[in-house]
């Protein structure tokens, strides 16, 4: 069993401002991220009579990822209905999948429908979380700024807020332009100009279609191709808004319907089941009506299960692909250089620009900023192994610290907003006991802890994600800390069931 | 002698290189154009060259999806993009030297032969579901006959420093090829004596695969002809046959490999004049001769991505 110390660390770590606890007000709740998770937490926490809630944010405004993902052609690969909170319903939706503009204006409606504003620091960056057991409370130191103090801590920063360019060979010697595909450059223009991409995922093959319109050339790198299956979008009739708008229960019910036909996909694409081989077969159905070259077809056919990568929903990336001015290149890149990047086939392809879309630094490994639970622990060097959490929302040894996408709460087949609301409620009910005022800090066990992560690694050892495949749900090691192995119905059961006897009430 | 698959991947990726590296209008070319005898034989044999490398980098795209591990896999990808750069910089040196027909600035790819034209529709149509243990034997052989016979014969004969140069960047590469071939060709000799002959018997029974050696057999009897004709000393091809059967068999996993038995001997065959295997596999030459061009699939699209440009 761990023990646990109920002293303020002090010493062996950096210097940093710290300021008269007398003089600093602790508010009950700080949320860190204004994204669909942190504005999500404030909502229900709000609904849940806490309303000390403070909202630290980097950015100037809300948005989170759907912020900063405004490349051309980005949008949700989950129907809009699905997408969004069950308790804020939007009847205006566009289209089935909508933009991430639209998305956007969505969570910025969330803020402003429900008076989050005033909540909000915007610019406000977080720099590290320090627990004092002693007094149970949490310091949040900040950039530039006086910290902050709270009883409770929600990390809702989202698990791909970080974007970068990847490690390459040769990266910092290209003259030309480079865009990251989360950090668009609308003020690039594109017209006229040879543009590579590094990158077939999620975000490219949205990009792809987009760019392939106005740029001279596109030349595509692809590393690994994935599974592509047919997005039904289309355009939301008036009638329907006006439904939902004057009959919200109508929209919930499209609501059910949606979460029903994605639960069941959970059958072929976390597990290998009949249902895989189905899924499959119509992705190769559909790869052989939209690619009509055997050669290209080849280049484009997954060698690993459906559902162990994610899988790329789009009626449009193929025929781009086909188009005159793209390319699409298999051979691995050796280096980038000077003016473009070099491929191993000894070619040198010259390029105005390149996008990486090469997606994000998911914290699989750590924390974004530097965590210390009680004594000083270092949540950063607990998850060198591999993120580990209980229920995905608490770790053992840093009490009143809450997570929104912590450790295996990710979905490889429903919305992740569906996942989220059971978390959100989860860390509304705990927070909700600690603020009785009768305990200084809930700290989920260390016994507990361990003996739910013994059983959800068994179980995600059955599942596709763990078949052999790399990706960013894995680490460099192979170790899944990122998704839930099972239905979204299972994770809402786990999020709904609080057990009192897993934790330290102090 | 086991080896280090992710030490020998972290090398290839850091000993790439690209056309660019050669300096392609450096002085020499001369050496060849103002020579009509040799001018004439080479421009035949680089075709060939290329087109052998060419078919060569299309195996090792087959290979790479069924290769038992992602660090083998990659590697075969790599082949596969290295030897397409092989055939590059050979095009590149035949259009240094004015043995491309067409548009000076938009040349067109030699025709490949009959045989060649067999063996990449084999490849394009079945290299893909043959297991490893068939083209994971094969290369090795084909990659000692380029590496011990061939370059070797080309850089005897010219003298051009910038074909030197090109040829030294791939005789690098073709040894780490060879490495990893004769690995490979080890490994798929453990197990069970027994179980790899069944294994072997039943692939040879398989009615893709006695295609794949009816497409094979008359393009490396064509090979050995046209390679003979330009002068090249058979004693060169023994000795590379001979070099595949020592390497391949130093151990005793290398020697277990049924394939690599059935290779050594074919290979030993086709240096033999004497041997009656020559008698039907010449014939079948002489036939694919007559085989009717109509039959022959559309030509596949990888083959269009040869190119002899530095950059695009």
């Amino acid at each position: 069993m761990t023990q646990y110390f109920d002293k303020a660390p002090t010493a062996g770590r950096r210097s940093r401002k710290s300021a008269d606890p007398a003089a600093v007000k602790v508010v009950e709740v700080l949320i860190v991220g204004a994204g669909f998770a942190g504005l999500g937490s404030a909502i229900q926490l709000r609904r849940a009579g806490i309303t000390d809630i403070a909202i630290v944010e980097r950015g100037s405004e809300v948005g989170g990822t759907w912020r900063d993902n405004q490349y051309p052609g980005a949008a949700c690969d989950i129907p809009s209905n699905l997408y969004s909170f069950s308790f804020a319903q939007n009847p205006g939706w566009s289209r089935g999948y909508s933009g991430s503009r639209e998305i956007l204006e969505y969570i910025k409606g969330l803020a402003r429908d429900h008076d989050l504003l005033p909540l909000i620091r915007f610019q406000h960056n977080v720099e590290a979380l320090d627990f004092d057991g002693g007094e149970g409370i949490w310091t949040v130191t900040l950039s530039g700024r006086e910290p902050i103090k709270a009883r409770s801590v929600v990390m809702a920063q989202g698990p791909l807020s970080n974007a970068g360019f990847p490690n390459m060979r040769g990266i910092e010697s290209f003259q030309g332009k480079k865009i990251h595909s989360a950090r668009w450059d609308h003020s690039y223009d594109f017209a006229g100009k040879r543009v590579a991409v590094i990158g077939t995922g999620a975000s490219a093959v949205q990009i792809i279609p987009e760019l392939v319109k106005v740029a001279d050339k596109v030349k595509v790198f692809q590393r690994t191709p994935g599974w592509v299956l047919p997005r039904f979008d289309f355009q939301s009739p008036d009638w329907a808004k006006t439904l939902f708008a004057k009959l919200p229960v109508s929209q919930t019910a499209v609501r059910e319907a949606m979460y029903w036909i994605h639960e069941s996909m959970a059958l072929g694409m976390i597990w290998n089941t009949p249902m895989t081989r189905a899924l499959e077969l119509l992705g190769n159905r559909f790869r052989e009506m939209q690619v009509k070259d055997a050669w290209l077809r080849r280049q484009l056919t997954p060698d690993f299960k459906i559902g162990c990568k994610r899988v790329l929903m789009t009626n449009d990336y193929y025929p781009a692909l086909q188009q005159p001015n793209c390319e699409l290149i298999s051979w691995p890149i050796a280096s980038i250089s000077e003016k473009g990047i070099r491929s191993v086939e000894g070619l040198e392809h010259q390029v105005d620009c390149i996008v990486f879309a090469t997606g994000f630094e998911v914290s699989k490994n750590g924390t974004p900023f530097p965590v210390h639970g009680l004594g000083g622990r270092d949540l950063n060097a607990e998850w060198s192994g591999g993120a580990q959490a209980y229920k995905s929302v608490q770790v053992s040894g840093y009490p009143n610290l809450y997570f929104t996408f912590g450790p295996n709460s990710g979905p490889g087949h429903n919305s992740a907003l569906v996942y989220m609301e059971s978390q959100i409620d989860y860390i509304v009910r705990a927070i909700g006991k600690r603020a009785t005022g009768e305990f200084k800090y809930i700290d989920v066990r260390a016994d507990a802890q361990k003996a739910f992560n013994t059983d959800i690694q068994k179980r995600l050892a059955k599942t596709n994600w763990n078949s052999g495949c790399k990706s960013w749900y894995l680490s460099a090691d192979g170790f899944n800390s990122t998704m839930f192995p099972g239905f979204a119905t299972q994770f809402a059961r786990q999020m709904a069931d609080f057990r009192e006897r897993d934790y330290r009430l102090v | 002698m086991q080896l280090d698959t992710v030490k020998m991947l972290a090398k290839i990726k850091n000993t790439q290189w690209a056309l660019a590296d050669i300096d392609w209008d450096a002085p020499g070319a001369e050496l060849v154009t103002g020579d009509p005898e040799l001018y004439a034989k080479l421009k035949v044999f680089m075709a060939d060259l290329m087109w052998i490398e060419h078919v060569g980098a299309r195996a090792f795209a087959a290979m790479a999806k069924k290769a038992p591990d992602d660090t083998l896999a990659e590697i075969y990808r790599y082949f596969h993009a290295e030897e397409q750069r092989h055939a590059n910089v050979e095009m590149a040196l035949m259009k240094r030297w004015g043995m491309l027909e067409g548009d000076a600035d938009n040349p067109i790819l030699p025709e490949p032969n009959i045989n060649l034209r067999l063996v990449i529709d084999w490849l394009d149509t079945y290299s893909d579901e043959m297991p490893l243990e068939v083209l994971g034997s094969v290369i090795p052989s084909l990659e000692i006959a380029l590496d011990g016979a061939l370059c070797k014969f080309l850089l005897d004969t010219v003298q051009d420093p910038v074909c030197h140069a090109a040829f030294e960047k791939i005789n690098e590469d073709e040894a780490r090829h060879l490495g990893i071939g004769f690995h490979v060709l080890e490994v798929m000799g453990h197990g069970k004596l027994h179980q790899l002959l069944v294994k072997a018997a039943g692939n040879l029974l398989n009615p893709k695969l006695i295609i794949g050696i009816a497409a094979y057999l008359p393009l490396l009897n064509r090979m050995r002809d046209n390679l003979v004709k330009l002068g090249l000393k058979e004693e060169r091809l023994y000795e590379a046959m001979n070099k595949y059967k020592r390497i391949g068999g130093r151990t005793e996993q290398g020697r277990r490999n049924p394939w690599f038995q059935i290779i050594s001997h074919q290979s030993a065959m086709v240096v033999d004049r004497k041997s009656l295997y020559h008698v039907p596999v010449d014939a079948l030459v002489r036939l694919t001769d007559h085989y009717p061009r109509r039959w022959l699939k559309a030509t596949p699209t990888w083959v269009k991505g040869l190119t002899w440009k530095t950059a695009a």
